[in-house]
């Protein structure tokens, strides 16, 4: 009773001052994997403006509290914990780390934001997202995945370098790829075919000026982030095995060796009262008497075997490490192609003074050997089907060549040389050595941890040298004198690229408000320098070593970001660059941007179960382009003569000296673009996907135009002449379908069309481009059309619907058929592009394919429009002809016909890339690892119109290429 | 001590961002490469650059006969000489060039004389010609005293180097020259226009015009004829090329100037050049010792390579069946230039039989080109030769040694000739025929047996005898439309107008057209009319 009295009392006593006491709380916050205490966390009491941070030491001191507040923890990369405030006086909370939140989180430019929050037009692609299959190079991995981006491989060469667009590009002579960044050091695109595919832990790739602004330099055309993988906390052992067999897909349809000889007999009439019989039996007697398909002569069987071994792990408990170890051998379909590459990379991540310090440093050896075949395609097709690959009598190793006499130099002068020979006695062998990497220091101050500085080193030396050796023997070594001499030639060159960035961060949350900003620096320098002997055997031919003249940029960038309940936010950045292309006047471009966002779920469909993401993006931004190869063409430079290029006052040879072209005027191309797009999902975002629609202009494009005669030291040259135009929008879906235990069913549907218009060209003067070895170009550059627009004559029929040879329209009605008759008829731009990819679990079983589709889009069919001519037959020597001469029955080659509306084609075609099966044993080795055994095609099939043997190239003349392969895999992939 | 690693750390990330914005000015690495003030530092600078301004002439770049500092156009097809010899031979009676097709893309609408605007030769001939007058005038203007004394330049050196630019003033005369004859108009720069402006269009009588006063008011200070530098003009060139301007005069400004020729030829006569008693020399890869020379196009087959006028017709000359090449030391290209039969009978007679300058080769061969095409169609020549006068042969086997005699003595002795012919007062037709006569006497070693009489002066013997003494060098267009004969019907050859044996042509083919790029680039220039 008494006992009671005495609580009772306490109770009355203490309850005033439960009601009137503001109390304290102190604490301090842990992380909950490493149980290291956590700096900069935000502690805040729900509903009110009362918040502190964690300090150094993770402690905390909360203030004006009580009984009953609900003070929530908070941290990037961490789960929320809230707790109720009973009076405690000291807490130890533990924040547990957010897997799901740290997928979202992407990287962007000089930083990180989360998927949700990003105000930009920004596609975050993971390891599980990427195209399954023989992923030769780190591009294949993206390939038909994000909508706006279109990535060609240019032919099946092993290993090539591909042409990637985002958004079609933003100019037309300066270079339109986009900017490649790896762990934070932009680079030259060649790297994409030296990284290995198994390094690679995401894309993110920028597509509209409000992400790109803040790169300055090169961003015009997008950004594609690459991150490797690091390491891990504990020990993983990755190691995949793939093996390949491949082979032609198809050939260009050409006469067979009997379809020739009639072809030849008919031609070639003999007979008592027949003209020209003596003349005509002669060019009979030249046939021989083999079948050969020298387009199966030229191609194989190709293997392809992929190795790569992958450790990570924490070294010595303290420094999480990722070490890969891979061997790529991939053969070409040509015989003798193939390629050899070997990477070494390390990723380093240790982080000091409990994560105040984090380093990360990153290392990579490639080592790439190829041997490269020529391009023996033309050679292929043109080849006469009755001669044999091989003749014992001759000269040339024993291959068939034609020739007038018994030896090497008897060859016949215009005749096709035998393709199959030249690839056997080429030897062209390459070495590539590419070492890049970088050391990155991201220290939050002690004393504010609100505040980080990062710094980011950055190298890349990429040297190679390369050796074309070809005999005496062969038919294709070049000529002295009329007289073969062989090849034998060495040349080397090494480039380099050093960067430093340096920019602080600053955050800080006010109540509903969260901001931070981030400010700095960077400079980045190119250099390079070359050696060629030439062709020792040729004493005309003397070496030559090159130094580039550096490249320097230098950039100054801020950005901030604002949000507001988290539901509205902002965005602004700045970059103004510098660089050293341009004159000092022009030097240095002034790039900023601006994005808003705004999460209408929050507003409107807060409680909504069904939708769950829904936000609204517009944003605004110029970026800018300098790069047009050449390092000073601003500046006035005089040129010495070499030792072969001398005038001489009586016997005195002097090295003359002469002015170069330049432009002191060359100033930034600069890309406006606006974009607006929303981010939707449905369903616990089951169902997500964006839409994005884009325009953008570009002025001050460069392009190389007439300078007038007389006025400067060259007729033509880079300059600032013109705009540019893209308008158009993509869309891209993501759709769990089935997400459960034993089944999982995901499709990823993209969409996407551009439109690129010339806007102006300076004097409204058309350019003309496409070299397709006639003298005239078959592509037009004009103001009111698309770029690469074909520029062709307008082919005549009969009733029948054959085509009239040489007979064309005359569009002006003047009476004469000329270069004044000639439209602008389609372009090389698809109308639209679509790309899905599927994936499907059940059980332990796997399967994924893709398709790619691209409709509208136009090519120039040049290897039937320069042969399909009875007369082309007989040239020094027989040649063969593609079959379609047989369907035109055209005689004589002329521009007109070459560049006939007939030829040009729809190259619309629908693709897969790859298809996978696999099984996976989840509990090999008594649990220890996994396994998975897997099969798939690679390049399945196509389905096309197009007549030419592929539809997917660059450019849309179609002068052959190096088909690609289809390839039939098997592989394994161990988990430890 | 949180204040002060407060205020380190601040330091810290501005010396940082300390800007190395100075390493935005780069320099030229390439050895062979300078800027401006560097080159101009160097000793011996402007010797090299006028050495730049004349080698225009031979060079198509400064790395190689494959290179060209022109866009647009092949290396070969837009050196300076060799575009000036496919306007004025190829276009004409004299020659004919066998590869149409492939490479040699606009050969074809030349020689046939069926050219439009678009065919690259137009492109190629005022592009090089404005690049010689740029290359002048920029010259120019680094050689003003002001220029010289700031950089340091000593008196002797300066007194030099005004030679230079008075040199280099008559070489701009000289594209001028070239381009009046062959557009009838150009583009006019001078050095006191800065580079990047595109400047007016100046029809012939304002390009006679300058010419004209350009050349008289340097006359007096250029060297003396003949003493000077080998590769360098002197006042034998200046008066040359006034001689030409006069001759043509009634073509270019509708004014006879006889009179005004007649002097300049006279002075030349009087200026020491004398006739090589071996016609031949005048042709050789050591033509250069030549007495009969005025000026040359240098050519070497090592120091200065290039697809020029002579690699061209010496090599153009190897005949497809007589395989000569050895003869004329050099490789040859099957059989590329072969006559036509107009041509070859200006050598019909028997006076001719022993002319020094009829190198025709006929062999087997049919006088008449039925198939431009076919190589061992027409006969062919051998004027030109990449070996010395004394046999050896030149020091490559592509390239030739041979120097290009684009203004040479015997053509004096023609004009005199023509201007007397023409009514000249200061010309007499007596003393016109004796110069004819020292032409007839070297071409026969000195026998007179193929001596003219002043009864055979005509108009249409000056044409034929030009002809016969300097074909192939660059003059046979000009002299035809001068005598009214390149035009109209009254003279056809064969392949003319690409008729087989000729047809007439439209009078605006007189002046060639502007290629479009020409146009494009300059808003001033117009076209010329019929193209």
């Amino acid at each position: 009773m008494k006992t009671l009295q005495k609580k009772l009392l306490l109770l009355l006593l203490m309850l005033p001052l439960g009601l009137l006491a503001q109390n304290t709380l102190k604490g301090v916050v842990l992380d909950g994997s490493s149980k290291q205490t956590l700096p900069g966390v935000n502690v805040l009491v729900a509903g009110t403006t009362n918040g502190v941070t964690t300090d150094f030491d993770g402690n905390f001191t909360l203030t004006n509290i009580k009984k009953g507040d609900r003070i929530v923890f908070s941290y990037i990369g961490f789960k929320d914990e809230t707790i109720t405030y009973e009076n405690q006086n000291t807490i130890t909370i533990t924040l547990q780390e957010d897997q799901k939140e740290l997928k979202d989180v992407v990287v962007i430019g000089y930083g990180t934001v989360k998927k949700k929050d990003a105000t930009g037009s920004v596609t975050s692609i993971t390891s599980s997202d990427f195209n399954k299959g023989a992923n030769v190079t780190v591009d294949n991995l993206l390939t038909g995945k994000v909508a706006g981006v279109t990535i060609n491989s240019n032919g099946g060469s092993p290993g090539s370098v591909p042409t990637i667009r985002i958004r079609g590009g933003s100019s037309l002579l300066a270079n339109n790829d986009p900017l490649v960044v790896l762990d934070g050091l932009p680079m030259d695109s060649r790297v994409l075919a030296t990284l290995n595919p198994s390094d690679v832990e995401s894309f993110t790739i920028l597509k509209d000026a409000s992400a790109t602004a803040i790169y300055g330099t090169r961003a015009s055309n997008g950004v594609i982030i690459i991150t490797t993988k690091k390491g891990s906390k504990e020990l993983q052992v990755d190691y995949n095995v793939q093996y390949g067999t491949g082979k032609k897909v198809n050939k260009i349809d050409v006469l067979s060796a009997d379809q020739f000889r009639q072809v030849v007999n008919n031609l070639y009439p003999v007979g008592p009262s027949v003209p020209n019989s003596a003349f005509n039996q002669g060019v009979r007697d030249k046939m021989g008497n083999a079948n050969t398909d020298w387009q199966e002569e030229i191609y194989r069987r190709t293997d392809y075997i992929d190795n790569n071994l992958s450790i990570k792990g924490n070294f010595l408990g303290l420094i999480p490490t990722r070490l890969t170890i891979a061997n790529t051998y991939q053969e070409g379909i040509r015989l003798t192609d193939y390629m050899n590459r070997n990477n070494v990379s390390l990723n380093l991540s240790p982080s000091f003074f409990g994560n105040h310090l984090k380093t990360r440093m990153s290392l990579n050896y490639t080592n790439t050997n190829r041997r490269n075949a020529p391009g023996v395609e033309g050679g292929a097709i043109a080849m006469d089907p009755t001669q044999p690959v091989y003749d014992p009598t001759s000269p040339f190793d024993g291959f068939f060549e034609f020739r007038d006499g018994p030896t090497i130099n008897d060859f016949a002068p215009i005749a096709v040389a035998n393709p199959v020979a030249q690839l056997l006695q080429t030897n062209n062998r390459s070495e590539n050595y590419k070492l890049f990497g970088n050391f990155e220091v991201d220290y939050k101050f002690h004393f504010l941890p609100e505040l980080r500085w990062v710094t980011n080193l950055g190298y890349d030396r990429d040297a190679g040298n390369s050796r074309n050796f070809t005999p005496i023997t062969a038919r294709t070594s070049p000529i002295r004198q009329n007289a073969l001499i062989g090849n034998n030639s060495y040349s080397d060159g090494v480039s380099t690229n050093k960067l430093i960035d340096s920019y602080l961060v600053y955050n800080k949350t006010f109540n509903d408000l969260t901001f931070d900003v981030t400010g700095g620096y960077s400079y980045q320098i190119f250099e390079g320098y070359g050696y060629t002997t030439r062709n020792q055997n040729n004493a005309d031919d003397i070496p030559q070593s090159t130094v580039n003249d550096d490249i320097v940029y230098v950039g100054f960038f801020g950005r901030t970001n604002f949000t507001y309940k988290d539901k509205y936010l902002l965005t602004l950045s700045y970059r103004r660059d510098g660089t050293s292309r341009f004159s000092d006047s022009n030097r240095w471009g002034n790039f900023p941007a601006a994005s808003l966002a705004w999460k209408l779920k929050e507003d409107f469909f807060k409680e909504n179960k069904i939708i769950s993401e829904l936000k609204l993006r517009a944003g605004w931004g110029v970026t800018g382009q300098q790069d047009i190869g050449a390092g000073l063409f601003y500046l006035p430079q005089y040129y010495l003569g070499d030792q072969n290029s001398q005038y001489a006052f009586d016997s005195n040879y002097f090295n003359v000296a002469q002015p170069g072209g330049f432009n002191p005027n060359l100033k930034w191309e600069e890309t406006t673009t606006y974009n607006a797009g929303v981010d939707f999902g449905i369903k616990d975002n089951r169902l997500n996907g964006s839409l994005d629609f884009f325009y953008k202009v570009s002025d001050d494009l460069f392009q190389v135009a007439p300078f007038a005669d007389g006025s400067n030291f060259t007729n033509e040259g880079p300059q600032n002449i013109g705009s540019m135009s893209v308008k158009g929008f993509e869309l891209n879906i993501n759709y769990d379908v089935l997400k459960q235990e034993n089944l999982n069913w995901n499709v990823n549907f993209n969409a996407s069309k551009f439109e690129r218009r010339i806007d102006e060209i300076a004097g409204g003067v058309p350019i003309f481009v496409g070299n397709i070895g006639i003298g005239t170009e078959s592509q037009i550059m004009q103001e009111g059309f698309t770029p690469n627009s074909f520029y062709v004559f307008k082919q005549l029929y009969n009733n029948d619907g054959s085509p009239i040879e040489g007979a064309f329209a005359d569009l002006n009605g003047d009476g004469l058929v000329n270069n004044s008759d000639r439209y602008i008829y389609k372009n090389i731009d698809p109308n639209l592009i679509l790309g899905f990819s599927t994936s499907f679990n059940y059980k332990n079983f796997d399967l994924g394919f893709n398709l790619r589709a691209s409709f509208g889009n136009r090519i120039l069919n040049v290897v039937k429009s320069r042969s399909s001519y009875y007369n082309q037959i007989l040239n020094g020597e027989l040649q063969n002809l593609p079959s379609s001469v047989l369907d035109y029955n055209f005689n004589t080659p002329g521009v007109g016909q070459i560049l006939s509306d007939l030829f040009v084609e729809n190259g619309s075609f629908l693709r897969m890339d790859y298809a996978t099966f696999g099984y996976t044993f989840p509990k090999w080795l008594e649990g220890k690892a996994s396994l998975r055994l897997f099969t798939g095609v690679q390049n399945p099939f196509i389905i096309t119109k197009y007549s030419g043997l592929d539809p997917e190239f660059t450019g849309g003349n179609d002068q052959t290429i190096y088909p690609r392969q289809r390839q039939i895999l098997f592989g394994a992939n161990v988990k430890f | 001590m949180k204040k002060l690693s407060q205020i380190l750390t601040l330091l810290l990330i501005s010396v940082s961002f300390n800007s190395c914005t100075d390493d935005l000015e780069v320099d030229p690495n390439d050895p062979l490469r300078l800027d401006e003030e560097a080159f101009y530092s160097q000793p011996g600078a402007y010797s090299s650059a006028i050495a730049g301004v004349y080698a225009n002439l031979s060079l198509t770049s400064t790395n190689g006969a494959t290179s060209s500092n022109l866009g647009g156009i092949d290396a070969g097809f837009s050196q300076y000489g060799r575009v000036v010899w496919y306007l004025n031979n190829l276009t004409t009676d004299e020659v004919i060039w066998s590869y149409e097709g492939g490479n040699d893309i606009g050969v074809r609408e030349l020689q046939r004389n069926i050219w439009d605007a678009s065919n690259p030769f137009f492109r190629g001939m005022y592009s090089r010609g404005m690049l010689q007058v740029a290359l002048a005038n920029e010259f120019l203007r680094q050689s003003t005293t002001d220029k010289l004394n700031s950089r340091g330049i000593s008196a002797t050196e300066q007194a030099e180097i005004q030679i230079y630019r008075q040199e280099a003033r008559a070489l701009r005369a000289l594209a001028y020259y070239h381009l009046m004859d062959f557009f009838g108009k150009a583009t006019f720069n001078s050095e006191n226009d800065a580079v990047g402006v595109a400047g007016p269009e100046y029809n012939r009588q304002q390009l006679f015009n300058f010419i004209e006063s350009e050349l008289l008011a340097i006359l007096p200070t250029l060297k003396a004829p003949r003493t000077n530098q080998y590769g360098r003009l002197d006042q034998g060139f200046a008066r040359m090329l006034l001689a030409k301007i006069y001759l043509n005069a009634e073509v270019y400004i509708g004014t006879a100037k006889y009179n005004e020729c007649a002097t300049q030829c006279t002075e030349l006569i009087n200026a020491g050049y004398v006739l090589n008693p071996n016609y031949k020399n005048n042709f050789t890869a050591d033509n250069h010792i030549s007495p009969e020379l005025i000026f040359a196009i240098q050519s070497d087959g090592v120091r200065t390579q290039n697809y020029g006028p002579t690699t061209v017709m010496i090599n153009g000359q190897v005949g497809s069946l007589e395989q000569n090449g050895d003869d004329m030391g050099i490789q040859g290209w099957g059989g590329a230039l072969r006559l036509r039969k107009q041509f070859v009978q200006k050598f019909n007679g028997s006076e001719f039989s022993n002319d020094q300058r009829n190198n025709i080769i006929s062999g087997s061969r049919n006088i008449e080109i039925a198939d431009v095409t076919d190589r061992d169609q027409g006969y062919v020549l051998f004027k030109y030769s990449n070996r010395t006068s004394t046999g050896i042969a030149g020091s490559n086997s592509t390239f030739a040694d041979t120097d290009f005699p684009l203004f040479r003595f015997a053509d004096v002795h023609l004009m005199y000739a023509e201007c007397a012919v023409r009514g000249a007062s200061n010309a007499s037709l007596s003393q016109a025929t004796t110069y004819i006569n020292l032409l007839r006497e070297r071409a026969n070693n000195g026998s007179s047996i193929a001596n003219i009489s002043q009864s055979n002066l005509t108009l249409d013997f000056i044409l034929d005898e030009r002809s016969r003494e300097l074909h192939w060098e660059g003059h046979r267009r000009q002299d035809l439309i001068r005598f009214n004969k390149f035009t109209g019907g009254t003279y056809n050859w064969a392949w003319k107008g690409n008729g087989i044996n000729g047809i007439a042509l439209p009078q605006h083919m007189k002046i060639f057209p502007l290629h479009p790029a020409t146009l494009a680039s300059n808003p001033n220039l117009t076209q010329n009319p019929g193209y």
